[in-house]
C-alpha cells in the first residue's frame, strides 16, 4: 500500500505524517511523533493499553486507521492531558493514590477516567466500574484506581 | 548515561568516596572492612536465596553532595527504585534530588541477583538499610581524622558530617574518599538496625513520569538506522515440530519488509515498521513438521512419566503417624495452566556492532546480567562485549527471568548489520513464549487424631517447579515429594508464586474438608493446628474483619479461609466471601480480607498496593484464567479468551498488619503471598455457600452449573 501524508491535530498541535492508510494510529503517534506514552499491549483492542481520546471518545488506537484520524479530528494522547506543573486533577489523584504498580495501562486508565469525568462528573461507583472495565491492569492496582478517581469527584 | 562504571567513578575525582557492600550469610564472614582499589574490583558471583545471602551493591558519594547508589536489580513495578529511594534518602538524610538510583545496567552495577521470590525490599531494600547505618559510622571515623576532632563529638547529617550541637557541616562525605573503594561484609542475619526508620511512606518515584507518559519502557526506545522485528508464530508447540520450509517471496515483495531471517529453526521478518513486520509476518509460507506426539495430553499422562524432582519435606516417620491417626482422608486436586500476561509484551533493542563483536541490549528483564551471559552465548561473543542495560518492565511476575527475547534480538541484529526492536505479540506471548504457570496434580492424605489435631500429611505433587508446599500446620509426621516430568512439551514457570500456588489451592482446601469430616469448624480447626502462635491472630483477624460466625449470609453466600507462610517467613491468613448464582453459575467474591504478617512495613504505599494486586490474581486464578492447550498446540490467543482479574471483579479489599511473628523484625517481603491463599480461600467460601468441593480449578460458571445440577448439599 502506497504511503500518503496525513494531517494530524494531536493533543492541540497540528501534525504532518507519512504513512500507510490503514496504519494504526497507534504507531504513528509512537513512531512518527514520538508521543510513546500510547502502550502497545494486545493489538485487538482488548486491553485499554492504547487508549487516547478522538473529538472527547476513548478509541483504541492501535484499532483505529490513521486515515481516520486525520479527518480534521482532536486527537488526546497521555501526553496532552497534562504536564509537571500542570498536572490534570486525576493526574494528582493517581499520584496520592498509587493509582498505579509498573505503570504501563496507566496512560490507558488515565485517557478512559478523563473521558467519564468530563461526560459524567459525579458518576456512581457501578458507573466508575463499567466505563473502566475494559482497561487492564496486571498488576491489579483497580481499587487504587477507583479511590482516585473518586478522589477527584468528591473534589469536584 | 553512556560512560562505564570505571569513567563513572574516575568522575567522582579524587576525592569520592565509594562503598561496596558485600552481604553475606557465611559463618565466619564477620562485619569487617576492607580497602581495595577500585580496578581491583570484580562482580562478585551471585547465590541469593533465603539460605544463602550473598550479594553486593554499592554507593558512591560525589561528586560534591550528590550520592549514587546501583544494584542490578531491576524495576518491575514492585517499586524497589521507591523503596531503595526512600531509605537511602533517610539514611543518609540527603534529598532526592541529590541521590541518584542507578538499576539493571550491567556496565555500571553488580550481579546482586535475580529481582524475584518477593525479595527487593526484603533483601536489597533492607541492605541498603544496613549499608546506610555502616556508612553513617564508618564516615564519622574518616571525618574525625580528617578534621582533627574526637568522632565523640561528631554526628553524620545531610550525605556529611558536623559537630554537634552546631549547625553546618565541617565536611562532605565525597571529600573523605581516595580513589579507593571500601568493601564492606555485612551479615544480614547477625545484624540488627540500630535505627528506626519512620515515614517512609512515599510516592513512587517514578511517579510523574508514569502519569505524563514520560516513564521509557523498552519498547519506546528508538535507535538509528533501526528495525522492528517480529517471529512467526509456530502452527505447533515449538518443541513438538521442526520448521521444513521457508517461502518468504511474497513478503519481501512488500516495500517496507527488509530482511526474513531463518534463524534456531525459527522465522523473523524485519522491517521499517511494526505494521510491516505483521503485514510481512501473513504472507511467509511455511510448512512444518507434524507434531511428534499425541493431540491428547492429560494431566495423567505427566502423572505416569514423572520423575521424582525433590523430597520437599520430610519429617517423623509418615507410615507411622498414619497409622497411629484415628482418623485418615485422602484426595486428589488439579489445577491448570495460566500465563503471567504482564501487559508489556516481551520486548528488546539491541544494538550489536563491530562486525558482531559488541553488543548493547536494552532489556525489561528480571536480571540484567543473565541476559548478558545469554546474549554473549547467542552470539559467541565474551560476556565483557555485552552490556545489558535494564529498563522499567511493564510487570514480570516471574515471566522475564531469562526472557529468550533479549538474545534473540540481539542476534537479529547480528544477523542483519543493524538495531533492532523485536517485540511479542500477545498470540507470541500465549503460543510461541508458551511458558505456563504449570497445571498440577497434588494428592494429599491427612491423618488426625481424635481430638482434632493433625498427626500426619503425606502430598505428592505432579510437575511442581519446586517451593511447593511449607508448613503452616504444626504436623509432626511429613512426606512432600515433587515429581516433574522431563520431557513435558511446555515451558514450566513459577509466576507470582512458586508451585505453593497450587499446592495451597489443594492443601487448604483439604483442610477445609478435614474440618467439615471432623464436625469442626474450618477455623476452630486452623488455631487448633497452626505451626506459629502468630497465625491465632491473623486468622482471628481476617474472619473478624469478614464477620465470620456472624450469620449475617444470605442464601448461596459463603464465607471461606486459608492461611499462607511463603518466603521464609511471610505469613497470611485470607478470607473470602463470595455469592453463587446457581442460574448463572457465576460466582462473585463479595469481600476479601487479608491479615498478614511480614516484619517492618516500609513503604505502606507499595505494600498495600501490592497486597491487593495479589488478590486480585488470586482471584483471576480461582475463577476466570486457564489456557486452552492441548499434546500440539495452545489454543488461547486473546484477552477476550483469558480472563484476568478485571474492575467488575475486585471486591472491597480489608487488610491488616501484625507483628507478632518475630517482632520488629526487617521486611520479609509480601509480593507472591497475598495470591497464594486468595485461591484457597474463595474455593472454602464456595463449599461453604452451596456445598459442593470443587477438586480443580478454576471454578468456571460451567463446573458451578453442572455440580450444582447433581450434587446434593453435603453436610457443613
Amino acid at each position: 500500500m502506497a504511503k500518503k501524508n496525513f494531517t494530524l491535530n494531536v493533543n492541540g498541535k497540528v501534525r504532518q505524517v507519512t504513512a500507510e492508510l490503514d496504519e494504526p494510529l497507534l504507531w504513528v503517534l509512537r513512531d512518527n511523533l514520538g508521543l510513546t506514552g500510547t502502550k502497545f499491549g494486545c493489538g485487538s483492542g482488548e486491553c485499554g493499553a492504547c487508549s487516547v481520546l478522538i473529538d472527547g471518545e476513548v478509541r483504541r488506537s492501535c484499532r483505529v486507521p490513521v486515515a481516520y484520524a486525520a479527518l480534521g479530528r482532536e486527537i488526546t494522547t497521555i501526553e496532552g492531558l497534562g504536564t509537571t506543573g500542570n498536572l490534570s486533577p486525576l493526574q494528582k489523584a493517581f499520584i496520592d493514590h498509587t493509582a498505579f504498580c509498573c505503570g504501563f495501562c496507566t496512560p490507558g486508565m488515565l485517557i478512559t477516567a478523563t473521558a467519564l469525568l468530563a461526560k459524567n462528573p459525579y458518576p456512581s461507583r457501578e458507573e466508575i466500574i463499567t466505563a473502566m472495565d475494559n482497561n487492564l491492569c496486571r498488576c491489579g492496582s483497580y481499587l487504587n484506581v477507583i479511590e482516585a478517581i473518586e478522589a477527584v469527584i468528591k473534589a469536584t | 548515561m553512556n560512560m562505564t562504571r570505571r569513567q563513572f567513578i574516575a568522575s567522582l575525582g579524587s576525592t569520592g568516596l565509594f562503598y561496596a557492600f558485600h552481604f553475606t550469610s557465611k559463618s565466619g564472614a564477620q562485619t569487617q572492612s576492607v580497602e581495595e582499589p577500585f580496578t581491583a574490583m570484580v562482580d562478585p558471583g551471585c547465590v541469593v536465596s533465603d539460605m544463602d545471602i550473598d550479594y553486593t551493591d554499592w554507593i558512591a558519594f560525589g561528586p560534591g553532595d550528590k550520592v549514587s547508589v546501583f544494584t542490578g536489580r531491576a524495576e518491575l513495578g514492585q517499586g524497589l527504585k521507591t523503596v531503595i529511594t526512600a531509605i537511602v534518602t533517610q539514611g543518609l538524610e540527603i534529598t532526592r534530588s541529590n541521590l541518584a538510583v542507578v538499576m539493571g545496567d550491567t556496565d555500571l552495577c553488580p550481579d546482586d541477583g535475580i529481582t524475584s521470590g518477593s525479595s527487593s525490599t526484603r533483601m536489597v531494600g533492607w541492605g541498603f538499610w544496613l549499608a546506610c547505618e555502616k556508612i553513617t559510622g564508618d564516615v564519622i571515623a574518616r571525618a574525625s581524622q580528617y578534621v582533627g576532632i574526637p568522632a565523640d563529638d561528631l554526628e553524620f547529617r545531610r550525605g556529611g558530617v558536623g559537630r554537634k550541637g552546631e549547625t553546618g557541616n565541617l565536611v562532605n562525605a565525597s571529600e573523605l574518599g581516595n580513589g579507593k573503594t571500601l568493601i564492606m561484609t555485612i551479615n544480614p542475619r547477625t545484624m540488627s538496625a540500630g535505627k528506626k526508620y519512620t515515614d517512609l511512606k512515599i510516592p513512587n518515584v517514578n511517579a510523574e513520569e508514569i502519569i505524563t507518559g514520560r516513564l521509557k519502557y523498552v519498547g519506546d526506545l528508538k535507535k538509528p538506522g533501526m528495525l522492528y522485528a517480529g517471529w512467526l508464530c509456530t502452527p505447533y508447540h515449538r518443541t513438538v515440530t521442526k520448521l521444513k520450509s521457508v517461502d518468504a517471496g511474497a513478503a519481501l515483495a512488500l516495500p517496507g519488509v527488509k530482511k526474513v531471517e531463518t534463524v534456531w529453526g525459527r522465522v523473523a521478518v524485519l522491517g521499517e515498521r511494526y505494521s510491516d513486520v505483521i503485514k510481512g509476518l501473513d504472507l511467509v509460507e511455511t510448512t512444518w513438521s507434524e507434531p511428534n506426539r499425541p493431540k491428547e495430553m492429560p494431566l495423567e499422562e505427566a502423572r505416569a512419566n514423572a520423575g521424582l524432582l525433590a523430597v520437599e519435606e520430610q519429617k517423623g516417620d509418615i507410615n507411622a503417624g498414619l497409622s497411629a491417626s484415628d482418623f485418615t482422608y485422602s484426595e486428589n486436586y488439579t489445577t491448570h495452566y495460566t500465563c503471567h500476561c504482564q501487559l508489556e509484551t516481551d520486548m528488546a533493542v539491541a544494538q550489536v556492532e563491530n562486525g558482531g563483536d559488541k553488543a548493547a541490549v536494552w532489556v525489561s528483564t528480571q536480571h540484567s546480567h543473565k541476559a548478558k551471559e545469554l546474549i554473549a552465548d547467542a552470539l559467541h561473543i565474551p560476556p565483557e562485549n555485552v552490556r545489558s542495560i535494564g529498563m522499567p518492565a511493564g510487570g514480570a511476575f516471574g515471566g522475564k527471568q531469562a526472557n529468550p527475547v533479549n538474545r534473540e534480538a540481539a542476534k537479529l541484529s547480528s544477523l542483519v548489520g543493524a538495531p533492532v526492536k523485536l517485540v511479542y505479540s500477545r498470540k507470541d506471548q500465549f503460543q510461541l513464549r508458551a511458558f505456563f504457570k504449570a497445571a498440577c496434580i497434588i494428592e494429599v492424605t491427612s491423618g488426625v487424631s481424635a481430638n482434632g489435631k493433625i498427626l500426619a500429611r503425606k502430598v505428592d505433587s505432579y510437575q511442581d517447579v519446586g517451593h511447593g508446599t511449607k508448613h503452616t500446620y504444626d504436623i509432626p509426621h511429613v512426606l512432600v515429594k515433587a515429581y516433574r516430568d522431563p520431557n513435558w512439551p511446555l515451558g514450566l514457570a513459577s509466576s507470582r508464586g512458586t508451585s505453593y500456588v497450587q499446592t495451597c489451592f489443594a492443601t487448604e482446601s483439604h483442610i477445609d474438608m478435614l474440618a467439615h469430616k471432623l464436625g469442626i469448624d474450618p477455623l476452630e480447626f486452623r488455631r487448633k493446628n497452626v505451626e506459629f502462635p502468630a497465625y491465632v491472630n491473623l486468622i482471628d483477624s481476617c474472619a473478624d474483619m469478614i464477620g465470620y460466625g456472624k450469620n449475617e449470609l444470605e442464601a448461596d453466600e459463603g464465607i471461606g479461609l486459608a492461611i499462607v507462610l511463603h518466603g521464609g517467613a511471610q505469613l497470611g491468613a485470607i478470607a473470602a466471601k463470595v455469592a453463587v448464582n446457581r442460574n448463572t453459575g457465576k460466582i462473585t467474591v463479595k469481600r476479601l480480607c487479608g491479615a498478614f504478617d511480614i516484619g517492618t512495613v516500609i513503604n505502606l504505599n507499595t505494600a498495600t498496593v501490592g497486597l491487593r494486586g495479589g488478590m486480585a490474581w488470586g482471584i483471576g486464578y480461582a475463577l476466570s484464567e486457564e489456557i486452552e492447550l492441548d499434546g500440539h498446540s495452545t489454543k488461547t490467543e486473546y484477552f477476550s479468551q483469558y480472563r484476568i482479574a478485571r474492575f467488575s471483579d475486585m471486591p472491597p479489599i480489608d487488610i491488616s498488619f501484625h507483628d507478632n511473628h518475630q517482632p520488629g523484625s526487617p521486611p520479609r517481603g509480601c509480593g507472591e503471598m497475598p495470591v497464594i491463599p486468595t485461591i484457597g480461600a474463595i474455593a472454602n467460601a464456595v463449599y461453604n455457600a452451596v456445598g459442593v468441593r470443587f477438586y480443580s480449578t478454576p471454578i468456571t460458571p460451567e463446573k458451578i452449573k453442572n455440580a450444582l445440577g447433581s450434587a446434593t448439599r453435603e453436610a457443613i
